[in-house]
């Protein structure tokens, strides 16, 4: 039988609809009757969209600068032996 | 055949890049930066992981002319940022030290007793949505430290995952991970992210 804390360590899969229908059962079957699982699993699925709603890991300006003026050199370079190719 | 318009609009990214255009790459830095870093951090420690982006973009400046399309610009970008990472490493002997044996958080496995059921169980239901959630300024603030403070490994497969949008296998393909391996970096990284929320609505505090 599925105990509360087998389904804490199943969480993640079955909010990700990567348990089979027969691993699935169980887990429908539990949640139906412990109240504490289903606010688990729904926290966990909002903790899930709370990541995706968070714009965390955008760089700083200053290293997106760095990156765009080695580029602009790349591409100068580049250039310059595309137009001695010629 | 019909292309979406994130298909086309990349499709017309792609074929500026290829034309050198210099605002189609700042518009492309700005946009495949985030994920780039997060495949690095990775492998590597931060200041190392932003220095191997940079140099990965130089390398795009030409690689991109020889870009096919057969997975999307990310996913190859991203590849691209994960294969010289482990040259990286390798050149330095060195090695990605992950524990995959635990899948359960210690913080929330105490809050089981030995008949496996809850002790101490969730104490509050988070009703607001993930964006109501957000307009509040210190849980973003606290998401960010928390974030910061994952390892890597949980970090980097939590922000491809979830912030980035790639399928699992792609996630598996550019971290070299198994996919079982994947899972318990995304269920663990997920346990700590709810334990602040809950913690944060309960206390207030971070």
């Amino acid at each position: 039988m599925l105990m509360c804390r087998d389904l804490a360590e199943i969480a993640s899969d079955y909010i990700d609809g990567e348990l089979s229908a027969r691993q699935n059962l169980p887990v429908k079957m539990h949640l139906t009757m412990c109240q504490d699982c289903r606010t688990f699993i729904g926290n966990l699925r909002a903790s899930t969209r709370l990541m995706q709603a968070h714009s965390s890991g955008h760089p700083d300006e200053e290293l997106l600068r760095r990156i765009d003026a080695r580029i602009s050199e790349a591409l100068k370079t580049r250039r310059t032996r595309d137009n001695d190719g010629e | 055949m019909v292309m979406s318009v994130r298909e086309d609009s990349e499709e017309r990214l792609i074929t500026l890049l290829k034309a050198q255009d210099d605002q189609a790459f700042h518009e492309a830095v700005s946009t495949y930066t985030p994920g780039m870093l997060a495949v690095a951090r990775f492998y590597l420690d931060p200041s190392t992981a932003e220095e191997v982006v940079q140099d990965c973009w130089v390398t795009v400046v030409d690689a991109i002319q020889k870009f096919e399309g057969r997975s999307g610009l990310k996913t190859w970008l991203h590849r691209i940022v994960a294969n010289r990472c482990k040259n990286k490493l390798r050149a330095g002997k060195r090695e990605v030290a992950t524990d995959f044996s635990e899948v359960l958080e210690p913080e929330l496995a105490k809050r089981f007793n030995s008949a496996r059921r809850w002790d101490v169980p969730p104490k509050l239901r988070f009703h607001e949505s993930a964006d109501t959630l957000m307009e509040n300024g210190a849980l973003s603030d606290c998401l960010d430290k928390h974030l910061s403070a994952l390892p890597e490994t949980q970090r980097s497969a939590l922000m491809l995952y979830e912030a980035h949008q790639h399928q699992s296998e792609d996630v598996c393909n550019i971290l070299d991970v198994s996919a079982s391996n994947l899972r318990v970096l995304l269920h663990r990284a997920r346990q700590k992210i709810f334990l602040m929320v809950e913690t944060f609505q309960e206390t207030g505090e971070c």
